[in-house]
């Protein structure tokens, strides 16, 4: 009994403490330096925070460059499944291109009006660039589900910056590196998103799954069973972590036999990815009373005047664009009127050709008849009843094949 | 004298492969997900690590694996130090495994393996969710343990093809 408890503690203390050959450090010396940096990149200390950034930096510069052969294989796949789908999707999407070309007046109006409202509320402007990020690594890890774009600090990325995939939201950016930055997606089970589900205006919350959908959380009891198929979810700004009213799915309705399950189909397809927007904002605070009494320029006065100068620009370019559009119709209406006249005239033409055709016709079955009956409507010495030729009874007894009438 | 010189090199380059197999696979982390096989992963760097640190662990630097470790954290998205700590733990066991084994078996290793995984899948479980308060799925742990424990039978019958030339 000794015996196998000493041979045991040998063991483990050969497995700890021994260095073998060729090994720098005892195993042992590593598991403390792993707790230390564990227990280090906790604190939040800045020469920290500098070392991690740099780490990261080159980590995921490294990694995009490993992942070259793999995402190559990746996207060759991909493009070889969806080469089928591409041609219907054309037809699809240039058809809700149409669409939306149509309502896109309506929308800037509405989007004016509601920058209008928001500058009413708010105390400040905010103006918005979208800037183009690559995304660099985009390992979909089972655990945690998040993407490396190429845009950090340098590019005025900061902490919880919205990113978008078009116009619908993809996450939100939770590490910032001197030039990457680490996105969490609306997938992860650590997203938390307030939002707004539309039309029956809910609110609730919206956290990743397992599955790369979207669970619909923290929602008050008999509110669910209002929701349909065609259900909207938007963001709803609450806690000012999200833009308001930015697109994130549809309510799925999965039924489960006697339960029903909710759950929140992205827009976006997350495993598909290659680039994204990022949202830079940045916040003018409107000037108080007392400084835009000083500045002549940027009174009430000249505010509403500025305006209704921009609402007065929109009216005249829709205008422009509708008396465009009437130009483009009334052409279109003369050229169908002259090649309605040309295929009356080309008609005309025609009829004509037939008539002369039948006339034709008529001479034609005359002069047959004229050789096998002539001799018995001609008027001779034998035939006392006959006419003479070329006169009207001559005809019609010739087309009477040679019966006389009375 | 030149091509002592050069079978040295290729030599060197062959034996140091599985460290950079595990590099590589630490900074691409394979992961499948264009074939949208929900609940398909499997930890590769967990099977290299063990089967080289339990049969070669003289070309597999201890170091290297630690390095290793903080790279799949920074790639991953872990806090620093998690799958460093995990991967010299697996170096821990498979040296304890050594030192009381007399006749090494391929499945007395594999459910060796079984247990040091599932012991490390729990221990990494514990500490993102307790100190680091991360929401995680165990059915993904799970699944991703099942999928690491199958492979590595797999991956060790080929991994022996490789050993046979070193030691050839």
């Amino acid at each position: 009994m000794a015996s196998s408890r000493d041979d045991f503690i040998i063991a483990i203390r050969s497995a700890f403490l021994k260095k073998s050959t060729q090994q720098k450090f005892s195993l042992l010396t590593l598991v403390l330096i792993s707790i230390f940096i564990i227990v280090l990149s906790n604190l939040d200390f800045r020469i920290i925070r500098y070392v991690k950034n740099g780490i990261n930096e080159l980590v995921y510069r490294s990694s995009f460059i490993v992942s070259i052969p793999e995402n190559f294989i990746k996207n060759t796949f991909i493009e070889v499944s969806d080469y089928t789908t591409y041609f219907r999707e054309f037809k699809d999407n240039r058809e809700e291109l149409k669409k939306l070309k149509s309502k896109n007046i309506s929308s800037e109006i509405t989007q004016y009006e509601n920058k209008e409202l928001k500058e009413l509320i708010n105390d400040y402007v905010s103006s918005s660039d979208k800037i183009l990020a690559k995304i660099i690594v985009d390992h979909d890890s089972p655990f945690l589900k998040s993407i490396i774009i190429n845009k950090g600090s340098k590019d005025n990325i900061r902490i919880g910056t919205n990113i978008y995939d078009q116009s619908y939201l993809v996450g939100r950016v939770i590490e910032v590196n001197y030039k990457t930055s680490r996105v969490l997606l609306l997938s992860d089970l650590n997203s938390n998103v307030p939002v707004t589900i539309a039309p029956q205006n809910i609110q609730a919350i919206i956290t990743g799954s397992a599955d790369n959908a979207g669970q619909i959380k923290y929602i008050k009891d008999g509110l669910v069973d209002q929701f349909t198929e065609k259900s909207i979810v938007y963001t709803s700004g609450t806690g000012a972590i999200f833009k308001s009213g930015i697109p994130i799915g549809k309510v799925q309705i999965l039924d489960e036999g006697e339960s029903k399950k909710f759950k929140v189909k992205f827009y976006s397809d997350f495993s598909q990815l290659k680039y994204v927007f990022a949202e830079v904002i940045t916040k003018k605070e409107i000037q108080n009373s007392n400084q835009q009494a000083e500045n002549n320029n940027q009174n009430p006065i000249d505010a509403k005047l500025k305006i209704l100068e921009d609402e007065l620009n929109i009216i005249e370019k829709s205008n422009q664009k509708f008396k465009e559009e009437n130009e483009n119709l009334k052409e279109k209406i003369n050229d169908l009127t002259n090649n309605l006249i040309n295929s009356q005239n080309e008609v005309i033409a025609q009829k004509q050709v037939i008539d002369q055709f039948n006339i034709d016709k008529k001479e034609l079955e005359f002069l047959k008849l004229n050789l096998d009956y002539g001799h018995k409507c001609r008027k001779s010495f034998l035939n006392n009843k006959g006419f003479i030729v070329g006169t009207s009874g001559y005809k019609k007894c010739v087309l009477n094949r040679g019966k006389l009438d009375d | 004298m030149t091509s002592l010189k050069t079978r040295g090199f290729y030599f060197k380059v062959y034996s140091l492969l599985p460290i950079i197999f595990l590099f590589i696979s630490v900074l691409n982390e394979f992961d499948f997900n264009y074939l949208n096989l929900d609940f398909f992963s499997f930890n590769f760097p967990f099977i290299l690590i063990f089967f080289f640190t339990l049969k070669e662990f003289k070309h597999f630097d201890y170091l290297l694996v630690f390095f290793a470790g903080l790279i799949n954290d920074t790639v991953v998205g872990l806090p620093l130090g998690i799958s460093s700590l995990s991967y010299v733990l697996i170096c821990i066991a498979t040296s304890y495994f050594r030192n009381i084994t007399i006749r090494p078996n391929p499945i007395k290793d594999w459910f060796y393996f079984l247990f040091i995984i599932c012991l490390l899948n729990s221990i990494n479980f514990s500490i993102l969710t307790l100190f680091f308060s991360f929401n995680l799925v165990l059915m993904n742990y799970l699944v991703n343990t099942f999928f690491t424990f199958t492979f590595y039978i797999i991956f060790a019958s080929l991994f022996k093809f490789y050993l046979k030339g070193l030691n050839d």
